[in-house]
Order: C-alpha cells, then sequence, then structure tokens
C-alpha cells in the first residue's frame, strides 16, 4: 500500500445472511432436521463492490438514505466485520464512535464507563486514566452527572460523553457515524472546533453525518452511497447538492440508475 | 504516527475474508494479552454495576452455595441413613469444598456462553479479540468464588470444635496444591466457556440447554459422592468428566489432607489444556462472524 494512504478499500462487499422464519435455537435446528427442511435465509448485500483510497489526514464525509451501507462499511473499516469480498487495509490506529453509546454500561456513572470504553478500544488503565478528566471535561455535564449512572442521563448529555471519548482517544483515525448531532448548540460548535482541530493535526477522519451542511464545513472530500453502491465521489459540495437533488426528486440522477 | 507516546500495536491492518479458519494466531494473542486489562476492568465494573445497589447482593454470592451444600448434605445423610460423628463433619466439608470449586467452574461457563450474545453494543462498535469477554466473566465467578473458601475454613474450624473426633485435617501441606488445581480449574471454565459461547452464537437456546447439562455434570461429579467409592474400571468415570479429576484432587487436599495422585493431576492439567485448546479453536475461528450475527 502507498505510504500515503491510510485505507485502502479494494473491491469490498459485505453481505449478511438472515435467517428468515425461525428463531435461531438448537430446538427449531432439531425440528427442522427432523422433518427435512432447510433454512430460509435471505442475503442483503450492503455494500457492492467499493474501491476507495482515503489518504493520511483527509477528512471523507459519506452520505447516503437509510440502509444504503454506510454503517457497514465504517465497521469493516474498524475491522468488526468482515469482508465477504475483497480487502480493506488500515494503516493507523483506529478510534470508532459508531452509533451512539460504544458499550455504555447504563447502571455505572460516566466516569466508569469512559475507562470502561477506553480500555476497550485499546488503552492501557494509566493511558485511561490520565484522559479521564479531559474527557469529563470536554463532555462538561452539568452539575456532577459525570458521576451517576449513565441510566440518568438525557439522550444529550449520552451523545456528549460518548463522543467525548472517541474525539480524546487521539487516534490515527477516527470513525464518526451519525455522531456530531450530540448535545446542544453550544456542545456542536465545541464538537466542530475539536473536529477542526483533529483535522489540522493530520488525522484521518471518515465521518457519516445527515447533517449535509457539516459534511461540506468539514471534509476534504465525499461519497455518496445507495443501497450499497457508491453512486459518486468528488469535492463535498458537489456529492451534497447531488444528493440534496435526489432527495428533493427521490430518483437517481439519470447518468447513474444504471449502476 | 500522529502520537508516538501511544504503544498501539499493530500499524497497518489488513481485513480479508475468511472461512472458518483462525486467524494470524501470535498477533491475536499478543492483542489478547495487551488488552487483558480490559477483561479484569469489565469483570469489576459488571460487578460493581450489578451490586451497587445491594449490599445483600455480595452475601447471597456466598449464602447461596453455602445453604445449598447443607441441603445436599441433609439429603445425602438421610439417603445413607444417618452419619455418626466421625463422617458427618468430613461428608459436609467434603461437599462445600466441592460445591464452591464446582460452582467456580460452572459460573465461569454459563457467564462466558452468554457473553458474546449480551455484549452485542460492545461487539458492534469496537474492534478486540472477542475472547475477552469470556475471560472477563471467568474473572467474575474467581471473584465469586475466592470469599467461599474462608467461609469453608470457618465451617471447618467451627466443626473441628463440636466435633474433635472428625478426621478433616488441620493445616497441611497439601493445600499448596489447592492453587494449582484452582487454576486448572479455572482455565477448563474458561475453556469450556469459549465453546458454549460460540454456541450460543448460533443457537440461542444454548443456555438453557447448558443448565440441564450443569444439573447432571454436578450430579456426575465427586461432589455429592467421594471419589473412592469409585473402584477398578469405575474410575473411568472420573476421568471422562471435564472435572473429574480436579474435583477429585481438591478432595484429597482438602478432606484427606494429601498429596493428590498423580493420575488426577495430569487429568486435571489435560482437561484444563482440552478445554482451552478446543473452546479456543471454535470461538476464534469463528469470532468474526459473531459481529454479523448478533
Ligand atoms: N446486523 C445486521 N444483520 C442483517 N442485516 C443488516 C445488519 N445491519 C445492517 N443490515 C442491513 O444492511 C443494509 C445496510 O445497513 P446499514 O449499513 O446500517 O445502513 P446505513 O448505516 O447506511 O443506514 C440494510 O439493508 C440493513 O437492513
Ligand atoms: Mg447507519
Amino acid at each position: 500500500m502507498p505510504e500515503e494512504l491510510a485505507i485502502r478499500i479494494e473491491d469490498l462487499s459485505i453481505k449478511y445472511k438472515i435467517n428468515i422464519d425461525t428463531k435461531k435455537t438448537l430446538k427449531n435446528a432439531v425440528m427442522r432436521a427432523s422433518k427435512g427442511e432447510k433454512v430460509r435465509t435471505r442475503i442483503v448485500e450492503a455494500v457492492k463492490h467499493l474501491t476507495l483510497d482515503v489518504p493520511h489526514g483527509s477528512v471523507l464525509g459519506i452520505v447516503g438514505a437509510n440502509g444504503a451501507g454506510k454503517s457497514t462499511l465504517m465497521r469493516a473499516i474498524a475491522g468488526i466485520l468482515p469482508p465477504t469480498e475483497g480487502q480493506i487495509t488500515v494503516n493507523g490506529k483506529i478510534s470508532t464512535l459508531l452509533a451512539l453509546g460504544v458499550g455504555f454500561n447504563p447502571a455505572l456513572s460516566g466516569r466508569d464507563n469512559i475507562i470502561l470504553g477506553g480500555l476497550a478500544s485499546g488503552m492501557t488503565r494509566a493511558e485511561i486514566e490520565e484522559k479521564t478528566e479531559e474527557i469529563a471535561d470536554f463532555a462538561a455535564l452539568p452539575d456532577g452527572f459525570i458521576d451517576m449512572p449513565v441510566r440518568t442521563y438525557s439522550s444529550g448529555m449520552y451523545g456528549r460523553v460518548a463522543f467525548s471519548v472517541a474525539v480524546n482517544m487521539t487516534p490515527d483515525i477516527l470513525l464518526l457515524d451519525e455522531a456530531l448531532s450530540a448535545g446542544d448548540a453550544s456542545f456542536k460548535e465545541k464538537s466542530f472546533n475539536r473536529m477542526r482541530e483533529l483535522c489540522a493535526e493530520a488525522r484521518t477522519i471518515v465521518i457519516v453525518s445527515h447533517a449535509l451542511q457539516t459534511v461540506n464545513d468539514l471534509c476534504d472530500s465525499a461519497i455518496w452511497m445507495h443501497k450499497g453502491n457508491m453512486l459518486a465521489k468528488g469535492k463535498p459540495e458537489a456529492i451534497v447538492d447531488q444528493y440534496l437533488k435526489f432527495l428533493d426528486v427521490g430518483t437517481l440522477p439519470s447518468n447513474l440508475e444504471d449502476m | 504516527m500522529a502520537n508516538p507516546k501511544t504503544n498501539f500495536a499493530p500499524a497497518i491492518q489488513v481485513f480479508k475474508p475468511h472461512r472458518a479458519s483462525l486467524p494470524p494466531l501470535i498477533p491475536y494473542l499478543k492483542e489478547f494479552w495487551r488488552r487483558r486489562a480490559f477483561a479484569i476492568e469489565l469483570s469489576r465494573f459488571a460487578d460493581k454495576a450489578e451490586y451497587l445497589d445491594s449490599k445483600l447482593g455480595k452475601v447471597w454470592l456466598v449464602m447461596n452455595p453455602l445453604l445449598l451444600a447443607f441441603v445436599y448434605f441433609l439429603l445425602v445423610t438421610v439417603i445413607r441413613g444417618g452419619s455418626t460423628q466421625k463422617t458427618g463433619l468430613s461428608t459436609l466439608a467434603h461437599i462445600l469444598i466441592g460445591l464452591f470449586t464446582f460452582y467456580f467452574a460452572s459460573n465461569s461457563i454459563n457467564g462466558g456462553a452468554l457473553s458474546i450474545t449480551a455484549g452485542g453494543r460492545l461487539i458492534l462498535n469496537q474492534a478486540f479479540p472477542r475472547a475477552l469477554l469470556p475471560l472477563s466473566s471467568s474473572i467474575s465467578a474467581f471473584w465469586q468464588f475466592l470469599p467461599t473458601l474462608p467461609v469453608y475454613v470457618l465451617v471447618v474450624v467451627i466443626g473441628k470444635v463440636f466435633f474433635p473426633h472428625t478426621q478433616i485435617p488441620g493445616l497441611r501441606l497439601s493445600y499448596l496444591w489447592a492453587p494449582f488445581i484452582i487454576l486448572c480449574v479455572g482455565i477448563t471454565g474458561y475453556g469450556m466457556g469459549l465453546l458454549f459461547a460460540t454456541m450460543n452464537v448460533y443457537f440461542r437456546d444454548t443456555n438453557k440447554l447448558l443448565s440441564y447439562i450443569t444439573r447432571i455434570w454436578l450430579y456426575s461429579s465427586p461432589v455429592l459422592w467421594r471419589p473412592e467409592i469409585l473402584h477398578g474400571w469405575h474410575k473411568i468415570f472420573l476421568y471422562i468428566n471435564p472435572l473429574g479429576p480436579s474435583l477429585a484432587a481438591t478432595s484429597d487436599v482438602w478432606i484427606e489432607g494429601r498429596t493428590p495422585s498423580l493420575g488426577m493431576l495430569v487429568g486435571s492439567v489435560v482437561w484444563a489444556l482440552l478445554a482451552v485448546l478446543i473452546g479456543g479453536y471454535f470461538f476464534v475461528s469463528r469470532e468474526r462472524d459473531f459481529a454479523v450475527r448478533i
């Protein structure tokens, strides 16, 4: 892989196999076997033959409708979902914020969850303890909520902690899946600034967001995914434009129909 | 690299399709070892979360096997038609230590079996060696097991005051074998936890099946009966039971106050290795599938 690349995705396909009618139990399996029935499954192709290079220090935005395969792609880059075909090469340490609340245990305090989250992402106990205060400060929850059980949090507070954890991990590659919309206006501005900082520190960032303005402001390039395909790739403004037009009209632009 | 201070191991990672085969083992084990603190803290925090508001919960952890042991003791005594002062206490002690040890293994297996399916969020959102989750369950089981040991000692000491003619030994050198045997039980429990955790991902009712298996397993282990009652070829029942040798050795150490026979020691080690190798193979070769199936 060329030096300057942080992520290289080559002809990546990811398929989910879904059992349609029965629950996956031993009992059902035995029943079916005794009747000679087969399991009915459906294959969902969440990502189809996607090829993409992400250079070091660049910020990539991914836009697309629900079910387009964005989260699936992010999980594959993080090494969580194995490719069905193709391969992904990643150069650098990854921090993920995929959907809100990475492994958050609602019975524990925010602080404990920060420690657990840090350890899960591969930090040592000393490293995360050193960072906990910084993360808690960044989240800036009102009146000592950081030491209260997470189940008492509002969804905004929850999102703030999750976001603070992800952006304070000093990763080489940061994956954010619909995470920028956490919190109120002031926190949004703060997280936006933090993102700017991270970009300036030459980190590689991949953002999935429905806040198209954010994509425009933060990203160097963007892709548009639709039903597992990468429909377009280019400058964020152009991509967002195309995507907005699609959202307005509800049909794909004619030059992309055949994909 | 952006932050030279942190020692994040593999710089370049390649994710490729896989069949049911093992990933490169050396990096896997390195990563597993590097993140062991996560498993330890996870079990600590899980305990903390569970018993945050109930101090009684922790007491119950010890009370439950203790009461059960007394129930079994009564049953065994009734079936046998009473017992003498001489054998009564040692029967109770044997059931106690056997049950505590058995519970250590079965808690570790049951907890491990559920750890993957219950860890949904964590598994979908973070990449880490999944074998850490059952390990965390085993560590929890160990922390639950540890306080039962002083309870055992207390029961025996009190018993010896009231029944001075009992056969139970006092402090013996043989007790030095106990940590070794507990380690074997722990590894066996972890290995089987890995196996059942894998099964539970594919068949969600595995843990129900497991509760029957556990019960049958308990009755066929030398917990409610002494290993000495098996003679000749019947001894094979001890060896085909993954916990047979280690439970028999437990009884040797605590009740008889002697060094366990070589056969039992070798049996304990062999079962520990078999469990962790077979369970580990099934688990690790399929763990990349877990995120898709959860
Ligand atoms: N765990 C899963 N099991 C089966 N199918 C899934 C799973 N996760 C996502 N899918 C399917 O994959 C497709 C892409 O989903 P996803 O990547 O979550 O899209 P997006 O994040 O763009 O909304 C959808 O059709 C969805 O139904
Ligand atoms: Mg999504």
